[in-house]
């Protein structure tokens, strides 16, 4: 929960930009995340959230900027390499929306795949720290089921261990209650708040305003592809000063 | 207009190895065709240009040309060229070709219809382009493909029929063969297509449980 402000930004995104067409959904985006920093991103729908999470690991390739996350910085005007793409990627865990297990594995197979692949682990050291992540997500006791056996919310558990099973520096969180009903929601949010508490370095879109007020360090509002406001998380939800944000605050509380 | 017993008895041997080189000729055909299929899915997919030209070109000639020009041209057209084949060769290698361009095409649709968010998936935990074919996509859209791909077995062993035209001692040509000697032409291609039935009616049954297991995995 509180950021190490003399380590430098572990990420740093500087005049990132992104067109779909003539349509300008990424503005010229500069932001800093410190590690073990709780970054959330709010805002409306189409005004860059999620594309913004991901150009940051290149799920989406971003038309101009840099990126840096921890020593690799990318230049998102050229053509970016393979080795780079993997060395971001080692460093950036992703949890998505719809959460996108491997049907065809059990949950076992599912976190340590990549392990096995890409860290090089053996098949019973990859188990072993498999079944430690699923223990800490509160899920051992499904390691050897299909994932369409478990709920929503045990799923989005065992993806968020899938992603933590490759050690990232940073934790990238695309709106991972938004598929859910509200009781399988909370039980995410407590896996991640958990995270939070040992120090991961998060960055969150989401629309759980709780989430944003009481467990992230940092939030931030975006509207057309820019970024309205950003600043301590009690400071913007309870005393925001830009306009926009006051009328996204109050649609959000109106409901 | 029915064989005999006695005829049915003295043509079954001359049948059953005829039937033997067609099951050949569909096993061979299919164990190199089907391989070439997903190599040729995997190149119509490539981002290279070159590979994509070089895989839709063998595609659109293995589908559009019909079995059977595919096998007059290679048994009799390519010795013209100095490269002779014996009449199994040149039926295996058609077959084949046959076999891996439609093929790639079912393949191709079933690799194309699993969720976007596997890939995505896979790419956010680092796996590199061959491990995410080999451990998240072929898995996934293999089980789609198989249905379809073993329907197309059935049609590939009825294609061996063909085979007749370039001297293939497979069931048809004996059968043929049979009503030659003794004209009794449609009793004996009626054993034949007796047989036929035997191994496709079975084959079909099979498929369409096949069918109805794939895809079951989401619910194991």
């Amino acid at each position: 929960m509180t950021a190490v402000q003399n380590a430098g930004p572990l990420i740093r995104l500087a005049a990132l930009s992104k067109h779909y067409g003539t349509h300008l959904v990424l503005d010229q985006i500069d932001l800093e995340v410190v590690k073990g920093e709780v970054l959330a991103i709010i805002g409306p729908s189409g005004s860059g959230k999620s594309t913004l999470l991901r150009c940051i690991n290149y799920l989406e390739v971003p038309d101009g900027g840099l990126i840096t996350v921890g020593p690799t910085t990318i230049d998102a005007t050229r053509a970016a390499s393979r080795s780079e793409l993997s060395g971001l990627r080692r460093r950036v865990g992703m949890v998505f929306q719809s959460f996108n297990l491997f049907p065809h594995m059990t949950v076992l197979r599912n976190v340590s795949l990549a392990q096995e692949r890409v860290l090089g682990r053996t098949r019973r050291d990859a188990d072993e720290r498999s079944m430690q992540l699923l223990k800490r997500v509160g899920l051992a006791d499904k390691a050897g089921q299909y994932p369409v056996r478990c709920s929503g919310g045990q799923q989005q558990r065992i993806a968020i261990a899938r992603s933590l099973a490759l050690d990232p520096e940073v934790m990238l969180f695309d709106e991972p209650t938004s598929a859910l009903d509200p009781e399988l929601g909370l039980e995410v949010l407590a896996v991640m708040r958990e995270l939070a508490e040992s120090g991961m370095t998060m960055i969150v879109v989401t629309h759980e305003m709780g989430f944003a007020e009481n467990v992230s360090d940092t939030v931030m509002i975006m509207a057309d592809g820019k970024i309205v406001e950003k600043g301590p998380s009690a400071q913007v939800m309870r005393n925001p000063q830009q306009e926009r944000t006051k009328r996204f605050l109050r649609a959000v509380h109106d409901r | 207009m029915i064989p005999t017993y006695d005829e049915l008895v003295s043509w079954l041997p001359e049948l059953l190895s005829g039937l033997s080189i067609s099951l050949q000729v569909t096993a061979l055909s299919l164990a190199l065709g089907i391989p070439c299929g997903l190599v040729l899915a995997l190149g119509v997919l490539a981002k290279g240009k070159g590979t994509r030209i070089l895989a839709l070109f063998l595609v659109e000639v293995g589908r559009g040309a019909p079995a059977l020009v595919l096998l007059q041209f290679i048994y009799f057209g390519l010795p013209g060229t100095g490269l002779t084949l014996g009449s199994f060769s040149a039926a295996v290698i058609a077959l084949a070709w046959n076999t891996g361009a439609y093929t790639s095409e079912i393949i191709r649709a079933s690799l194309q219809s699993i969720a976007h968010g596997q890939r995505e998936a896979a790419v956010s935990i680092g796996l590199n382009r061959f491990d995410e074919l080999r451990y998240v996509l072929l898995p996934q859209g293999l089980r789609v493909a198989l249905p379809a791909l073993l329907g197309f077995s059935i049609l590939i062993f009825q294609g061996t029929s063909l085979c007749f035209t370039i001297a293939l001692p497979e069931l048809v040509s004996r059968a043929y063969e049979i009503g030659s000697t003794t004209f009794r032409y449609f009793p004996a291609l009626l054993a034949a297509g007796v047989l036929y039935a035997c191994i496709s009616i079975p084959a079909s049954l099979l498929v369409s449980h096949v069918e109805k297991r794939a895809g079951s995995h989401a619910q194991r």
